[in-house]
């Protein structure tokens, strides 16, 4: 039990670092939703490592958190609205993928996660014409799906050798 | 189980696939005659820019006192200062295909070529 | 004097003339008298978006029905109440705007339009008993107004509400702060009740769409400066009954029922909102024969028009300025002048 809560706890703390310092770099595109996102290398890591209901602990607990910490209300309805879509897609993706795919997994939990943000976006904006952005960002999720696929995909292959 | 060779194959086609798409909506040289600035959906003011003669900018403000300045020139726009921490809509640069809007998500802001109307205010 | 400051002063001064600021718009969106308000004003003043501001809120509370503080929910609730000088001003007005349009305004219509539910939004058809007994007491002449004392007061039973004037002449109080402060260039649009300021800084003429009452698109375009455009129609506030019918909130003074005389829209257009604001009540309830007429005697408004039957009719003023929209199922008529 306590095991469990320190991982959670330690996970939540990574994940909320690895956002807020992201955060503080400056769009490498400057289209709204397009960043790496390193914050999935711990969703991955959980989603493979822990069941799916502390995976969604964390997540939701770093998006609330980073939130408050980055001050920005409306950051919260576009990360969550992307965290849920990714976090279901790759909960789905868990049973079809192989120990060697766990990227495979992470490029279609980003990919889930754009199309969750431009949602909200065109939702929260009232702009349906924001969908001409999706191509954009799923090239940014690819990419970005494949970088933090394969850092998770490292770092589960380093702590669990079978 | 689908073998990593099929994914990488379907992610490839996906990345062209997407990277012309964007290219193509992104790569337009050309203007927008009149552009229309919304705040959460709602009309804020539409301008011709054919007709501005004279660079002027404009200020808008959402309820919880977020501000993007908005750079009208003639025939082209650009929000050239916001006090929102991501700086996207800065970044971004002038509009100048009317297929991608230039947005502020933070403050629900959307400049964004006209469709039909032109109009000024709708008396209603 | 070093002469090498020269240079760099020399350029300063040149910067300084160059930096000559272009008219800038400031856009601020207030949510008063029950609506949002969206004011564009060209200016350099950062001061005056907050000065309108506090006009809207002050006016507001002086004319609402509902806050206690209000003179207006004095005078109804206690019969009587002294006036500022605003309400003073627009009570006034209004009452003119009664006589004017010969009772089809009427600022004691308040308790029916309250009666049907449209100041809650919980709707209801009152009994034709209700109606009668509440309409006793729907008279404008008996309000008693002392324009030297500035109080008013109420027969037993009677309440009013500046809400169909007020509106505008908010609009015509904002035009007139920012004409003070030398704004030769304003778009004010008070939840539907458009003014404008001059024309557009390039000077070219605002494009005011006018709302088609049958869709959500608008019927046709006018192109204005300096002037209050203000519609009224069916399709602002209303619900339907059990059996299909539609009530809407523009009720008729003297039957105490929804106004439903020929029109579906009307819309003024004058040099002043509060004028605009009344007339267009007016003509909505007078349906198209009286309103034409209406027009005829006074010719101190332009006006547009819209029937059941899909006929817009309009002011021969507006003749070059107003377009219907391309395609538009309405047909077009110019009023004549007998």
């Amino acid at each position: 039990m306590i095991n469990r809560l320190t991982r959670m706890g330690l996970l939540t703390a990574l994940a909320l670092i690895i956002f807020m310092v992201e955060a503080q770099i400056p769009p490498l595109v400057p289209v709204p939703g397009v960043k790496l996102g390193l914050a999935n290398i711990i969703t991955v890591y959980a989603i493979f490592t822990l069941g799916p209901r502390d995976t969604l602990l964390i997540l939701l607990s770093r998006i609330f958190l980073g939130s408050v910490f980055s001050g920005q209300m409306m950051t919260f309805f576009y990360s969550l609205s992307g965290g849920i879509l990714c976090y279901l897609v790759m909960l789905l993706m868990r049973k079809l993928v192989t120990r060697r795919q766990i990227w495979v997994c992470s490029v279609m939990g980003a990919i889930a996660h754009n199309i969750g943000q431009i949602i909200a976006a065109i939702l929260l904006a009232r702009t349906p014409a924001l969908i001409v952005y999706l191509p954009v960002l799923l090239l940014s999720g690819l990419l970005s799906g494949a970088f933090t696929g394969l850092c998770a995909q490292l770092v589960v292959d380093r702590l669990h050798q079978p | 189980m689908i073998k990593t060779k099929t994914w990488i194959f379907l992610f490839s086609l996906l990345l062209l696939g997407s990277g012309l798409a964007a290219g193509l909506l992104f790569s337009g040289a050309t203007t927008a005659d009149v552009v229309e600035i919304r705040q959460d959906g709602r009309l804020v003011q539409s301008i011709d820019l054919t007709q501005v003669q004279e660079s002027y900018s404009l200020v808008v403000t959402d309820e919880k006192g977020g501000s993007n300045t908005i750079l009208v020139e003639p025939g082209r726009i650009c929000i050239s200062h916001a006090d929102c921490p991501d700086q996207v809509c800065v970044r971004r640069g002038y509009l100048t295909d009317s297929a991608a809007p230039i947005v502020c998500l933070p403050h629900r802001l959307v400049i964004q070529a006209a469709g039909e109307t032109d109009l000024d205010a709708v008396a209603q | 004097m070093n002469r090498k400051l020269f240079l760099p002063l020399g350029l300063l001064l040149t910067l300084c003339a160059c930096g000559q600021a272009p008219a800038e718009a400031k856009t601020s969106q207030l949510f008063a008298m029950d609506t949002v308000m969206d004011l564009t004003v060209y200016t350099e003043a950062d001061s005056l978006m907050e000065d309108a501001a506090r006009l809207v809120s002050r006016l507001e509370r002086s004319l609402s029905t509902t806050d206690s503080h209000s003179e207006i929910y004095k005078a109804n609730t206690t019969g009587s109440a002294a006036l500022t000088d605003s309400t003073s001003q627009l009570l006034d007005r209004a009452l003119g705007f009664c006589e004017k349009t010969d009772g089809a305004l009427d600022l004691s219509i308040y308790p029916v339009v309250r009666d049907w539910g449209f100041t809650t939004d919980s709707y209801q058809i009152p009994s034709q008993s209700e109606l009668s007994s509440l309409l006793q007491n729907v008279d404008y002449t008996r309000i008693i107004y002392s324009s030297d004392q500035k109080t008013v007061s109420l027969p037993q039973g009677m309440e009013i509400d500046l809400g169909s004037v007020a509106k505008g002449y908010t609009s015509d109080r904002l035009i007139q702060l920012f004409r003070e402060n030398g704004v030769a260039s304003a778009l004010l649009n008070l939840g539907g009740n458009v003014h404008t300021l001059g024309t557009k800084p390039d000077g070219s003429l605002w494009r005011i769409g006018i709302q088609d009452p049958l869709g959500d698109s608008y019927l046709g375009v006018l192109s204005t400066a300096d002037q209050a455009v203000i519609t009224s129609g069916g399709y602002e506030r209303f619900f339907e009954g059990e059996d299909g019918t539609v009530y809407w909130h523009i009720i008729d003074p003297k039957t105490g029922y929804p106004a439903k005389n020929g029109l579906i829209s009307a819309t003024a257009i004058g040099s002043e909102g509060v004028y605009c604001d009344a007339l267009s009540t007016a003509l909505f309830i007078m349906g198209p024969e009286k309103a034409i007429a209406f027009w005829r005697e006074h010719q101190d408004f332009e006006a547009i028009l819209v029937s059941e039957e899909k006929e817009v009719f309009i002011s021969p003023g507006l003749a070059g300025s107003f377009q219907l929209t391309e395609g538009s199922p309405y047909h077009l008529t110019v009023i004549g002048h007998d």
